[in-house]
């Protein structure tokens, strides 16, 4: 007799593997037992449009057929181990970008970069946001131990070209005509202030500004290391995007006056 | 915030998230998949919390998998008792399945054996997730398309034995009754019978694909005639019984739903006339 492990293990194998006689279920092998294909074909149907789901411009980008042809390999290649599906493909990006010479474009790869990133900000935690009121009270000697936080979505894409502009295309018309974008090694921000995603690239400054805080640094060690990425006067340098990430969103209030968690 | 779970339901969808803030719809309650909310912040709890406001909820999950021979997840039971403090739903449900082993998850519910050992290996989780979340623990019958040869007893041989010996309760799906009895040939009255009155505390409807010779659970059509037929004949047994219609695929405006769902109402309501006449 089939043990309940054995018999979830060879099912299990059976719909991951395509083996249509696992040995488990009656009449298996005719008409009737073509209940196990259906197991076999809705796996794969609910991870590819999860994968669709997930990955919405490069779907476009792509086609549909194209986008399920590489959404296939994957999923064969990578089964779920995640309890949402909605985390089921956080590798795509590195699994296409192991094999570039079956894209249209390798700038493809960051398109799926950016889609999963968005994705991610999505749903990350919530906060309030320091407002530049609360930043106007703080006393001039506490500034150089300060520590701003950025917000918990917060994401610092490193980028190989610019896609920016095929994204934005493609998000808002799938049917948008775009021009193949050009080789450009970047750093995209990407977070959630509060309910909708937001984007932008960071120069190099601002990327070393942002590392430092997310690092940890208060802002006398984020005045160092802009300093340290070349700004000659990393002090009004520091205070001006300071004065942009609280208009932008990007800080969050200080921890022990939050209200949410 | 906790209240009475009365009436006729919807699964929460987030194509309808608007018509329910902007204004009061005719549905008494709604049922959320849990895992969709199993999340850290964003649009998904900012509607959530929303709707909560006007509308008492229950929770429904996909992932559980208590009949995996995997231990029962941590982590998952955690977040899950989280959301639910978050909810206050009335009860929490999930699925008489398991999902996957080996720590992987094939994210579809895969039939059990229906089997004594079987059995013997439920009990006990559901004694671990009852005591997790100290809620109501509701466990639905799948719709399935095969048969085990390893079966001992029919379906509802052991979901009233599972029932009996575990202290679960159980959310009768009507459609998956209905879909099962199609695919293996039994009568889906004979499985309504079986099942215990005193266990069911709430019904699925919802549609189907239906491809002659089997038929396969999609939820992304309006409820057939047959299953409104089944639906009838379970309203006879089990009386007046939280009612909700599941779609998820294929999802039309809201207040096409809320047409269907008066249908299930003035079904229920004619039903049950007939049955007090009658007594």
């Amino acid at each position: 007799m089939t043990s309940l492990d054995e018999l979830q293990n060879r099912f299990q194998h059976a719909v991951l593997s395509r083996d249509e006689t696992p040995g488990l279920f009656v009449a298996e092998g005719s008409e009737v037992a073509g209940g196990l294909r259906l197991y076999l074909m809705a796996y794969r149907a609910r991870l590819l449009s999860a994968l669709r789901d997930n990955y919405p411009v490069l779907h476009r980008a792509l086609g549909d057929e194209f986008f399920a042809d590489l959404a296939h390999d994957y999923i064969e290649a990578h089964p779920s181990c995640y309890r949402s599906i909605r985390w089921y493909g956080d590798t795509l990006a590195d699994f296409l970008a192991a094999q570039p010479e079956r894209l249209p474009h390798p700038a493809l790869v960051d398109v799926a970069r950016m889609d999963w990133a968005i994705r991610g900000a999505f749903d990350a935690p919530d906060t309030l946001l320091l407002s530049l009121a609360e930043l106007a009270e703080l006393p001039t000697g506490e500034w150089p131990r300060r520590r701003f936080v950025p917000i918990p979505s917060l994401c610092l894409l490193e980028l190989n070209w610019s896609v920016e502009p095929i994204w934005r295309a493609l998000n808002e018309d799938a049917e948008a005509q775009t021009e193949a974008p050009e080789a450009l090694a970047h750093v995209l921000l990407v977070w959630r202030p509060e309910l909708d995603c937001l984007w932008r690239s960071a120069e190099p400054v601002e990327v070393a500004a942002l590392s430092a805080l997310l690092h940890g640094a208060n802002f006398a060690e984020c005045c160092t290391a802009i300093a340290a990425a070349g700004e000659s006067d990393p002090a009004t340098a520091a205070a001006g995007l300071l004065q942009r990430w609280i208009t932008d969103g990007l800080l969050q209030k200080e921890p022990g006056k939050q209200e949410i968690g | 915030m906790n209240q009475r779970i009365q009436g006729f339901g919807l699964g929460l969808r987030t194509d309808h998230y608007s018509d329910f803030v902007t204004a009061p719809q005719k549905v008494d309650w709604l049922e959320i998949i849990s895992e969709n909310y199993m999340v850290d912040g964003g649009k998904p709890l900012h509607f959530l919390d929303r709707i909560r406001q006007d509308y008492p909820m229950v929770m429904h999950g996909v992932s559980l998998s208590i009949g995996s021979t995997d231990p029962l997840d941590d982590d998952y039971l955690r977040m899950l008792k989280s959301l639910a403090r978050r909810v206050e739903p009335a009860w929490v449900s999930d699925h008489l399945c398991w999902t996957g082993t080996d720590s992987l998850n094939l994210h579809d519910l895969m039939p059990l054996p229906y089997t004594e050992a079987t059995l013997r290996h439920l009990v006990p989780r559901v004694a671990q997730v009852q005591d997790v979340l100290g809620l109501p623990f509701l466990l639905e019958n799948v719709s399935s398309y095969v048969s085990y040869r390893s079966d001992e007893m029919k379906e509802w041989e052991f979901i009233g034995e599972l029932a009996a010996r575990s202290g679960c309760e159980l959310l009768l799906d009507v459609n998956n009754v209905y879909v099962s009895s199609v695919n293996h040939g039994f009568d889906p009255q004979v499985f309504i019978d079986a099942i215990p009155v005193a266990a069911v505390r709430q019904i699925h409807l919802a549609g189907h694909e239906d491809h002659g010779n089997y038929i396969i659970d999609t939820h992304d059509h309006p409820i057939c005639d047959a299953v409104w037929d089944l639906y009838a004949y379970t309203l006879r047994r089990f009386g007046a019984v939280p009612t909700m219609i599941e779609r998820d695929d294929n999802i039309p405006c809201l207040d096409e739903l809320v047409d269907e769902l008066d249908a299930v109402r003035l079904l229920s309501e004619r039903v049950l006339a007939e049955q007090r006449e009658a007594a």
